[in-house]
């Protein structure tokens, strides 16, 4: 079932960044959005969940309302001159639920703390968000996200400030998590491999170009079309589930 | 002020004066709170000015108008609307600098300081409003020992609407200062709710700055919390020490000013800042534990 879709939509801070484009998102799906950088990914986040105005076109909500949306950025653009903890950080995933001027329940207060837990971060609930090393700080940003139990993750390159194997750890779990409880993640990610790994379609962009392409990751992940994309020679190499990639620098398509 | 009156006749003089520091000093003990996290320290000190830019085009085109400063004023007329006005409009205008492209948000509220400085001067420089200039100057440097009623009453109307709506709305604004597109994302209004905290800095520094002046207003919204951030790790130990700090730094001034006979306006700020090298040292000695 579609969740939300984007149609003839022109997507832009003042002016459209690429010629109309149509998006859908259907449930359960794990959508990878990839491009060069400056390509307007996040761009194309922001205005998927409604963070930006369309400039054109029509954002639809098949349900006929808006889903719960959850989205983690990166950590470093959160500023860390405020003194608030882990636990409270999570809690205002809860807020949109709770509703404007309302305070928070015990039961928000448990369901903060059941996401913690679940993202292995239980022990730093006291502790002061910004004292957390980078990787520690999105795992607390992804169960703020996962406290409003969204249907829709989005993920803007949450994990660029981490080292690989964290990285693809963390990956690894927003996939189980997000299969586990139903919900849709769109995730931009510069990681070819690990964009063949979790997501079942792809989001190819760049807006420099004026490229856009959307589909199901085994039809759209393929050498050509990341050459294309790049502007690099790419190809692949398939190992059973796990894709490897060669970026042949120097010679551009 | 002397020390060779008892402190009945002080209080008995300056009661509502200092009733009104001390508000003055709570309400923006709070806000200074959301005024450092946002980054807006200067928009404060704008805000003042823009204040006493609002009051002195008040009675500029009340001497058109042919009103007499010292009678009942029309509203659209009045002084203290239009500094209310002006502020809450300029400080929902600065809550967006950021988004203005080719410039940088402090040379943008430094744009709106030395504009409203110098328009306010030249205002008082008319021969029009003689009469007023003294009452713009108190605004502009302070006068926190004298206040009309009618300041007093407004005064604290304002600070209980501001008090009252912010301890309602206090995680929802301090959710949007922190990650406003998160807050967007999970349906809050963050557009709405940051022009409501703007709006209401704005209003307040404009009624706070009638009462006290516009020196220890700039220094109660900036000195105490800043301390307050560098001494406290949490966000109630903050406000607490905020609060206590701004309330406490404007009870010292009022008492240094009675027995040492100092102005009152900067012995308040004078006091405030001196949170900053005892949170340092607090800080400094926590950390070597």
């Amino acid at each position: 079932m579609e969740i939300i879709r984007l149609e003839r939509a022109e997507i832009g801070y003042d002016k459209p960044l690429l010629p109309p484009i149509d998006l859908s998102v259907r449930s359960g799906v794990r959508l990878a959005v990839l491009g060069p950088n400056g390509g307007g990914k996040s761009t194309l986040l922001k205005s998927l969940i409604g963070l930006l105005p369309l400039l054109s076109g029509k954002r639809v909500f098949s349900s006929g309302r808006r889903p719960r949306a959850g989205y983690v950025p990166q950590a470093h653009r959160i500023d860390p001159i405020y003194p608030l903890t882990a636990l409270q950080v999570v809690l205002q995933g809860r807020y949109g639920r709770i509703g404007l001027g309302r305070f928070p329940k015990a039961s928000d207060r448990r369901t903060a703390v059941a996401q913690l837990e679940r993202v292995g971060m239980a022990e730093t609930a006291r502790q002061l968000f910004r004292s957390l090393s980078g990787g520690q700080r999105q795992r607390i940003l992804l169960a703020r996200a996962l406290c409003g139990e969204p249907e829709l993750l989005v993920l803007d390159e949450f994990t660029s400030d981490m080292d690989p194997v964290a990285s693809a750890a963390l990956l690894g779990e927003v996939a189980q998590l997000a299969d586990r409880d139903k919900v849709s993640v769109v995730f931009v990610t510069h990681e070819i491999s690990a964009a063949a790994l979790y997501s079942t379609e792809v989001a190819m962009m760049d807006a420099r170009r004026g490229l856009f392409a959307a589909g199901r990751s085994q039809e759209l992940l393929t050498a050509e079309t990341l050459s294309r994309l790049y502007g690099q020679k790419v190809s692949l190499e398939r190992n059973g589930e796990r894709t490897v990639v060669f970026v042949e620098s120097g010679r551009p398509t | 002020m002397s020390s060779s009156i008892s402190f009945g006749d002080f209080w008995a003089l300056f009661g509502n004066a200092i009733i009104a520091a001390l508000l003055v000093a709570a309400l923006c003990g709070y806000l200074g709170f959301f005024v450092l996290l946002r980054r807006l320290a200067f928009v404060s000190a704008a805000l003042g000015q823009i204040s006493g830019l609002g009051v002195a085009f008040g009675f500029f085109l009340g001497s058109y108008f042919g009103v007499d400063p010292h009678a009942p004023t029309p509203v659209y007329l009045d002084p203290v609307v239009l500094a209310l006005l002006l502020s809450g409009v300029v400080s929902a205008a600065l809550g967006n600098v950021s988004r203005v492209e080719r410039t940088s948000p402090e040379s943008l509220v430094a744009l709106a300081y030395l504009a409203s400085t110098a328009l306010t001067i030249l205002l008082l420089a008319s021969p029009r409003i003689v009469q007023e200039a003294h009452e713009v100057g108190d605004l502009l440097f302070g006068n926190a020992v004298a206040i009309r009623r009618e300041h007093f009453v407004e005064l604290i109307v304002v600070a209980l609407v501001v008090l009252c709506s912010h301890i309602f709305l206090f995680k929802d604004l301090l959710f949007v200062s922190f990650d406003r597109e998160m807050a967007q994302a999970v349906g809050l209004p963050a557009s709405k709710l940051e022009l409501f905290l703007h709006v209401s800095i704005g209003i307040s520094v404009a009624v706070a700055t009638r009462a006290i002046g516009a020196l220890p207003v700039f220094g109660f919204l900036v000195l105490p919390a800043g301390a307050a951030l560098i001494a406290s790790n949490s966000v109630r130990g903050a406000l607490g020490l905020s609060i206590g700090g701004a309330v406490l730094a404007a009870g010292g001034g009022f008492y240094l000013s009675f027995v040492e006979s100092r102005p009152t306006g900067p012995l308040m700020v004078a006091c405030a800042a001196a949170y900053w090298p005892l949170a340092a040292l607090y800080r400094f000695a926590r950390r070597s534990r």
